[in-house]
């Protein structure tokens, strides 16, 4: 009696997922790169709209975690929130303006705009009064001061209820970078970026490579030829200069600023490795008898390369798309870093390359955050890769 | 003698086939030329680098072409039509469903990555216009023919998860599929171990009278020979030295090669016991420093000075022919 179970049960209960299961760091490393993805992908859905990361929502390098700010932050920041405020208040349309009015997700409080210029008003006294003193937080006084300036400055603003508020919570948790601007939720959104490299540029790269090595490993003569000598010409040009000629040549164009150039940058020398891998396995797998027989049953030879052929390549398929995709999202920061790679968008390159400064200051939190997004994702995949290779490897007991 | 009244279904004349080498252009087959007629079993025997499998590829057209040739004034007629020079195209459409073939290794005859009930398949897909129920219906109904177990269930399964013998099975109900009119079958038993290759020979015969099917087997096993052949052809380092009958080949062989391989049969009795098993002195010549004259003089007993000054040529006589200037059997 057999039991009728689909491909999918049958792989799942198999012999390598059963090793897998029992695998508690390849379960980690899978649900740590699950919620990279799904941190992708909800970017991706638009959860992160540009306001959220281009924009500013507070002063310059606040240091991220509540409470960690001394005195002199706490008073630029309700500064910069009562200065927002009269700003928009005191425009030529200040309905309209103060209806508009966003900082990092707050809305100001309802009311005219009379209301509102006076609360500011009253703000402004608060303020004041706090910044009379020196030494802000050695002065016992300056506490209920300050109790008051918090109360007035959140009157201007309406406060977010529910998940806004949790959001609005999280917003300046990291702190903030040079421009005042969200340093997690940019992190969060480098991590949609990251993906997005990763996953395109290693399945071009992949099936790019696949293709012109099982062309080149089964045809043989002149493919053969022309493929190694594209493939050497183009593994002696170092892949960061192929790329500034190609930010050159792109310069202008309507790709600039694109991801484009960085495609195909990283597709142009990432290819390499899976074609050569490809040919030399298409080369022992042609000789093997279930080409020959497949062709003695009258099968063409694009349909055996094609059929029979390159689905026995599979595995070094999946195994050099988990090693390019570490090897692109690595390479994307160091490009971006150069300010070559990403531009217009937030990526982990990016930000360590704004932090440059800020870290010889000693506010590490933007470099910080970057270098840990990036490091948790390569060490989950790496992890994986290994655990994948234990459990599939047939050869392992 | 029945089969020679109809019209053989395969006529291979002159068949010469030469590789590209580094060290010059080698004829691996020399001018071979054979009859087959349906319902035949033709038997291709020879040391290994004789040249069974090239004359065997070499009707298939399966050699790499930018490697191998065949010498103008070779024919291999089929249908009509001579397969030498016919298109890849036409080539295509005669292989696998006018001319099948099945090969010596099972375990790495089969694609590891489809389930066999795929691979037989698509044989059907491409030569024959059933449908999908229909073509499954074809490859359980071969997988029964080739007395496969429990046919329904083997069709899901991949090959990992059958047997030498059962894999063996499975690539002769590919190669049978297409009801061919010739099975080209190169060393079919010779990786299986001894019952299994029973089994397999009885079964090839079996179908060959069920589906009228004519076979060349290719082996360098004699007793292989003797169970299924009707007839035997003798190579020797590319040529054609002997052919025959194949009561008359084991009764009175002619060439002392064909002699020399009978005798290095291991037979059982208490004759026989203790005894040495004669085996033939010395290696098949290399193709590329062939000697003058004959090409069996090294090894053979019974050299004298003409095998040296000239090669015998192919001499035909009363349905046997063999290629020797001192034949056994005759005056001597």
């Amino acid at each position: 009696m057999s039991e009728e179970i689909g491909p999918l049960q049958k792989f799942l209960r198999g012999r390598g997922m059963r090793k897998l299961r029992r695998d508690r760091m390849a379960l980690a490393a899978l649900s740590v790169i699950g919620l990279y993805l799904l941190i992708a992908l909800s970017v991706m859905a638009g959860v992160l709209d540009n306001a959220d990361v281009f924009d500013r929502v507070g002063p310059d390098n606040v240091a991220g975690f509540w409470g960690t700010q001394d005195g002199e932050r706490r008073l630029d920041h309700h500064q910069l929130r009562i200065e927002r405020v009269e700003r928009a208040a005191k425009t030529t349309d200040p309905t309209k303006s103060l209806a508009e009015f966003r900082l990092g997700g707050l809305r100001a409080s309802a009311g005219t705009p009379e209301e509102v210029l006076g609360r500011v008003e009253e703000a402004w006294r608060a303020l004041d009064a706090v910044a009379a003193y020196d030494e802000l937080d050695v002065s016992p006084e300056v506490g209920p001061l300050f109790e008051e300036l918090d109360a007035k400055v959140a009157a201007l603003y309406e406060e977010p209820a529910g998940f806004a508020g949790f959001v609005q919570s999280l917003r300046m948790s990291l702190g903030t970078d040079r421009q005042g601007r969200s340093i997690l939720f940019r992190a969060l959104y480098s991590t949609k970026v990251a993906v997005q490299i990763g996953v395109v540029a290693s399945l071009i790269s992949v099936l790019l490579g696949t293709l012109l090595g099982a062309a080149a490993g089964y045809f043989g003569g002149w493919v053969d030829h022309a493929v190694v000598w594209l493939y050497s010409t183009f593994s002696s040009i170092p892949w960061i200069v192929l790329l500034m000629v190609l930010a050159a040549m792109f310069r202008g164009g309507a790709l600039d600023g694109t991801l484009i150039p960085v495609y195909a940058a990283f597709c142009m020398s990432f290819w390499i490795s899976p074609c050569r891998v490809v040919r030399g396995e298409v080369m022992k797998l042609k000789e093997l008898e279930y080409v020959q027989a497949a062709s003695a049953i009258g099968f063409g030879r694009v349909r055996i390369l094609l059929k029979h052929v390159v689905p026995n390549t599979a595995h070094l398929m999946f195994i050099n798309f988990s090693l390019l995709f570490i090897g692109a999202i690595k390479a994307e920061v160091i490009l971006s870093f150069l300010g070559l790679g990403v531009k217009n968008e937030p990526s982990w390159g990016v930000m360590i390359n704004q932090a440059k400064a800020e870290v010889l200051n000693g506010f590490f939190w933007q470099i910080g955050t970057a270098t840990a997004l990036m490091v948790v994702l390569v060490l989950a995949f790496n992890i994986l890769s290994d655990a994948l290779q234990d459990a599939f490897d047939p050869k392992h007991v | 003698m029945s089969a020679t009244a109809t019209e053989p279904i395969l006529q291979v004349r002159n068949l010469s086939t030469c590789f590209k080498t580094d060290l010059g252009v080698v004829t691996a087959v020399d001018d071979v030329s054979f009859d087959l007629h349906a319902g035949e079993t033709l038997g291709i025997v020879g040391e290994s680098g004789c040249g069974k499998t090239v004359t065997s590829k070499s009707i298939m057209r399966l050699l790499p072409s930018h490697l191998s040739f065949q010498k103008p004034e070779s024919q291999v007629l089929f249908g009509g039509q001579n397969l030498c020079t016919a298109s890849e195209e036409e080539m295509r459409r005669v292989r696998g469903d006018k001319i099948a073939m099945i090969f010596q290794e099972p375990m790495t005859s089969l694609n590891p990555v489809f389930k066999i009930g795929w691979q037989l398949d698509e044989a059907l897909r491409y030569h024959t216009d059933l449908d999908r129920a229909g073509r499954r219906a074809r490859a359980v109904e071969m997988l029964r023919l080739v007395e496969m177990p429990e046919p329904e269930r083997r069709v899901d399964e991949y090959p990992h998860q059958l047997s030498g013998g059962m894999r063996q099975r499975v690539m002769i109900a590919m190669a049978l599929c297409c009801e061919p009119d010739i099975l080209i079958a190169d060393e079919p038993t010779t990786a299986l171990d001894v019952t299994i290759q029973a089994q397999i020979l009885d079964l090839m015969n079996g179908l060959k009278e069920k589906l009228d099917t004519a076979i060349v087997l290719i082996t360098h096993d004699l007793g292989v020979v003797a169970q299924v052949c009707d007839r035997v052809m003798v190579m020797y380092a590319g040529r054609v030295i002997e052919s025959a009958g194949v009561h008359e080949v084991f009764h009175s062989p002619r060439h002392p090669y064909t002699q020399a391989l009978l005798e290095s049969i291991p037979k059982s009795g208490a004759r026989e016991h203790g005894k040495r098993l004669p085996t033939i002195p010395g290696i098949v010549p290399s193709l590329t420093e062939l000697p003058h004259g004959c090409r069996f003089q090294d090894r053979c007993a019974y050299k004298e000075e003409r095998c040296v000054e000239s090669e015998p040529a192919l001499e035909t006589s009363g349905g046997r022919s063999h290629r020797c200037h001192f034949p056994l059997g005759g005056e001597r």
